[in-house]
């Protein structure tokens, strides 16, 4: 299976909704606590190597990137700077990249396009606010203020073109929709921050929160009391949870404790597969969309893996 | 010497706290006098199995409670929603409990720790010496890299003098400041000093400040609700606090610049949007008292929650927001009907009130109000009373499992006596006579205690008539006078399904496998300690391959489907059963309640209206048919077809609660009287079907 080294820690791996080859990955130096950063596009080519499209270096650490739903060349990263950048892969690096958008005051950590109506994007922020984007307007459309500590990520639902879910550092989710300007529900799902939260693809109301508390709790958010299940088995901090777009109960986890797992929430022995091929804490994992059991992980070990769910992904 | 002392070692023995003295730690989990001990109970459980059973059951058991209507005899039984609530309140102690006792199960042992973790890392990356000589990046990465490896070593990272690494102001704050955050990551496990011990030590090698450091997350977890909590314990009167709070939360919104302010819509909407505003005044109220009693903060977050989730409701109807969605808005989308027509569709809306509203603390708070218990002695008047009431359902709860086969006979029964009021109750039965054929039956079992059918029949009949309660306990007793009675053990499982007791109903369902002469082979011969839903599932499905004519079979596999709420399964189940069994009213019933809890409403309507054509008596069905006319807000003809199941059976209950419901939904808050009365003439002549 092949592996991609870059230069710096990898933070977040995507990949593209148009070329089921594409990845884009987001890097930051020094663990992003201080340096610079990259933004990689590469190419898994079958049985071959990874090779690289394009790289875009920034000043500070990106965080996260994501993939424009309505141009498929278009990239979005989220920079430790606080700036959202917008970067055009059919343009050359000279013109890169073709926007940046600064108003965040703190790090952005998360970056999400919409996947229904595909016109407007959301960042996320450790100054507690998740703003929302256009791609040809200059300023934030929306700014979602109500977390009393970071944000760490936040996510579109899948079927509803206005609802949306951050997991923050002040323990609670919430589920927002773009129309009101408050949250319309508070999901105190963990005791310790909250780093990731990702929807069901099928089911339009489960929503996955994972913590520092080293669980990811499923929910509904009908029933939001209550979480469905509770998948221990993370020796660290969850760090991204990724609901899979092929299976209805299937989810991906990586962990500051090196490992990407795969579960489904379903089943009463949840974990049904684990991988350890990384050295350093696990930190970003996808689920392709185009490729049924696709999947791509990247850590601080600066490697980039792309596999086959089922596969050891340090196999040659 | 104290038990503290004898259990924790003197102090030659050494450090108490150390959690290499299991008896320590179980000391200071359980008397808890030091600080530290104080955090080392809010620390995580280090878990590192792969599979924690107990934890996972517990999550997949709970929601089996608090579904809204795993039932598929009987959809959304509100008065469940009293044992939900105090699930609620109960489960918040329960976690912090398993924490403390998950630790001291697995101590923490930092070598353990490392030594784990350490295996991971080839040698090359265990770099916990940073490299301090070469160019200042490198080295700046080197100690970085330590500091982040140190995490895993389990050692605590040490200050090293550096040399000058001509950092600017914003650098060392970017250090600073994502220093500090991450560490609260990778550093969970440990308390707040050591992870605040670590990152001075980062800062400090780097000659930066700390004091100045950014925030930390923040203590409170519902900051807007600790303001509100404070509020509260300063004795204001309750009215007077509840409209503040309204007040405050627009407020709030007020400054966010829009045009079509929706605080101005909110307030136009108030009065005029019938039960959404009503529903959501109660709750801030609710919420309010709650907190003036100390409620548990698990209870404010969620009525916080649905209080926001009755204003987005309020705001739907303000035609300002149709301009980019239809009528209903995003809420009632929320539903499984949605890629269908776009219909207006109040299902989501209806299902999550009636997960949240506890009815029965609403009646008794509507009741009060009615009272005009908001006066002077208002506010501890109500609350003593929801003290009394949270301290009645405990102990009913605790009553109803104890005595859960304790069947209640009724008084005054015109068949004790008869010669054969077996004969007599089945001739009732079949005539569908269902309150007649019970008190035969009571006093067919009153003369025979151990006769298997008659309990049976009992059961049944009970059950027909939306008493679950009663139904289980006749069965039960059924199932002691002949324990391999197949239907006895369906009917068991079916009224625990109900019950939302997914381990009792599956303990039974397994059971008629194994009683069963065709299938009995297929289980396994020693009962597993704990029935785990996917074996049994499958078992079923095996028997349903080896007998595909088998009803029965379909039958309980639609019933375990239920449990797992994997609805689209257990509706194609029932309907195979169907197909062999097209005449069976109480299989259509459990169709339409299977359809009616995957929100197909329509469709269970059409279900309920085969079984009541071949058993018109059949009150469950009608009870069930109100269900889901209410399911999709036609609350009208839910309050006939409820009066009209009540009147069949005027003890049903679970109907009378319903029928409380769709009244006051309906805005009908004049018969409400009539309904806690239970004066069923007066509703028959009001809501004739």
């Amino acid at each position: 299976m092949p592996v991609f080294k870059t230069p710096f820690n990898g933070y977040s791996v995507r990949f593209s909704p148009f070329h089921e080859s594409q990845l884009a990955v987001a890097t930051a130096q020094n663990f992003g606590i201080l340096g610079n950063g990259r933004v990689h596009i590469l190419q898994v080519n079958p049985n071959g190597p990874i090779s690289e499209l394009a790289a875009f270096d920034t000043a500070d650490g990106i965080y996260d990137v994501c993939w424009s739903e309505a141009h498929d060349s278009l990239v979005i990263a989220a920079s430790g700077d606080g700036s959202v950048k917008l970067y055009d892969l059919s343009l050359p690096p000279t013109n890169n990249p073709i926007r940046s958008f600064k108003e965040h005051t703190r790090e952005v950590h998360s970056v999400d396009y919409n996947m229904v109506r595909k016109d407007s994007f959301l960042s996320a922020s450790w100054d507690d606010t998740v703003k929302l984007w256009t791609v040809d307007r200059n300023a934030s459309v929306r700014t979602f203020k109500e977390h009393a500590y970071c944000v760490y990520s936040a996510a579109w639902n899948p079927r509803h073109a206005d609802i949306f879910a951050s997991a923050s550092g002040d323990c609670t989710t919430r589920i927002w929709d773009v129309r009101e300007p408050g949250s319309t529900m508070i999901l105190p799902a963990h005791e310790f921050e909250i780093l990731t939260c990702d929807w069901n693809k099928y089911d339009d109301c489960i929503i996955a929160t994972a913590s520092v508390d080293k669980s990811i709790k499923v929910w509904d958010v009908r029933n939001y009391r209550v979480p469905i299940a509770v998948l221990n088995g993370h020796g660290y901090a969850v760090r991204k949870v990724r609901f899979s777009p092929h299976r209805a109960s299937a989810m991906v986890s990586c962990s500051y404790d090196m490992t990407v797992c795969m579960w489904d929430y379903m089943v009463e022995d949840a974990l049904i597969g684990r991988y350890d091929h990384h050295t350093e804490f696990a930190v970003g994992v996808d689920m392709s969309v185009l490729v049924e059991g696709l999947l791509a992980s990247t850590g601080w070990d600066e490697l980039v893996y792309v596999w086959q769910h089922g596969m050891d992904p340090r196999a040659a | 010497m104290a038990m503290r002392d004898l259990v924790t070692g003197a102090p030659s023995c050494g450090e108490p706290s150390s959690s290499s003295n299991p008896l320590g730690a179980l000391a200071n989990a359980l008397i808890g006098s030091s600080s530290k001990t104080q955090e080392r109970l809010k620390e995580i459980p280090t878990s590192v199995s792969t599979s924690s059973n107990g934890n996972f059951l517990a999550g997949v058991e709970e929601p089996l409670a608090t579904l809204p209507g795993s039932e598929f005899e009987h959809p959304l039984q509100p008065n469940i929603q009293g044992s939900q609530f105090l699930q609620g309140f109960r489960s918040a102690d329960q976690n912090r409990l398993a924490d403390a006792w998950d630790e001291i199960q697995r101590p923490q042992l930092p070598f353990a720790h490392g030594s784990q973790n350490m295996t991971n890392i080839p040698l090359e990356h265990a770099r916990l010496q940073p490299d301090l000589n070469g160019p200042p990046q490198q080295v700046l990465s080197s100690f970085l890299h330590s500091f982040v490896n140190s995490s895993h070593g389990g050692v605590p990272f040490r200050p090293a003098s550096l040399p000058l690494l001509g950092l600017s102001e914003g650098d060392k704050q970017c250090i600073r400041d994502r220093s500090s955050i991450m560490a609260r990551h990778f550093f969970a496990d440990k308390s707040e000093d050591f992870i605040n011990g670590q990152v001075n030590a980062l800062l400090s090698s780097l000659e930066i400040d700390s004091h100045a450091r950014a925030r930390g997350p923040v203590p409170g977890r519902y900051p807007e609700l600790e303001e509100y909590w404070n509020e509260s314990l300063a004795m204001k009167p309750a009215l007077h606090v509840a409209d503040g709070w309204i007040n405050e939360f627009s407020q709030n919104r007020v400054g966010h610049a829009d045009p079509n302010s929706w605080v101005q819509s909110f307030e136009q909407q108030h009065g005029a949007n019938g039960w959404a505003s009503e529903f959501e005044h109660e709750q801030s109220q609710l919420g309010m008292i709650g907190q003036m009693r100390g409620a548990n903060i698990p209870n404010l977050a969620a009525m916080e929650q649905t209080r926001m989730l009755a204003h987005t409701l309020a705001q739907n109807s303000d035609p300002k927001f149709q301009l980019s969605r239809g009528p209903q808005g995003w809420v009632n989308e929320f539903s499984a009907e949605r890629e269908q027509h776009g219909s207006v569709n109040n299902d989501w809306v209806n299902e999550f009130s009636k997960l949240n509203v506890n009815d029965d603390w609403a009646d008794e708070f509507g009741r009060q109000v009615a009272e005009g218990a908001f006066g002077e002695t208002s506010a501890d008047g109500w609350a003593e009373a929801y003290d009394e009431y949270m301290n009645e359902q405990a102990a009913l709860r605790q009553q109803s499992d104890a005595s859960r086969g304790v069947y209640v006979f009724s008084d005054l029964n015109p068949y004790v006596g008869h010669p054969n009021p077996l004969k007599e109750g089945q001739e009732l039965f079949r005539k569908g006579l269902l309150s007649e054929a019970v008190l035969a039956l009571e006093a067919e079992v009153l003369k025979n205690p151990e006769n298997a059918e008659g309990w049976r029949l009992l059961g049944i009949a009970h059950a027909e008539n939306d008493d679950d309660q009663q139904a289980i306990a006749a069965m039960m007793r059924a199932q002691e006078a002949d324990p391999a009675n197949l239907e006895v053990l369906l009917s068991l499982g079916v009224s625990h399904t109900n019950e939302l007791e997914q381990q009792a109903a599956l303990k039974y369902l397994y059971s008629w496998l194994r009683h069963h002469p065709k299938y009995g082979s297929i289980a396994p011969q020693d009962q597993p300690v704990s029935f785990y839903h996917a074996d049994v599932a499958r078992l079923f499905t095996d028997a349903s391959q080896m007998a595909p004519d088998d009803a029965d079979v379909h039958i309980v596999l639609g019933v375990l489907y239920n449990l797992s709420r994997e609805y689209d399964k257990a509706i194609e189940s029932f309907k195979t059963a169907l197909k062999l069994k097209p005449r069976d009213y109480s299989l259509w019933n459990k169709l339409g309640a299977t359809q009616a809890n995957s929100v197909q409403s329509a469709d269970a309507i059409l279900a309920y209206q085969q079984a009541l054509d071949i058993k018109p008596n059949y009150v469950r069905a009608w009870a069930n048919m109100g269900i889901s006319y209410a399911n999709q807000g036609m609350y009208e003809d839910s309050i006939r077809y409820y009066v009209r199941a009540l009147a069949m059976n005027p003890k049903a209950d679970n109907a009378w609660q319903y029928l409380r419901i769709s009244l006051s939904c309906a805005s009908r808050n004049d018969m409400l009287e009539a309904c806690d009365a239970r004066n069923l003439d007066v509703l028959q002549k009001e809501f004739p079907l």
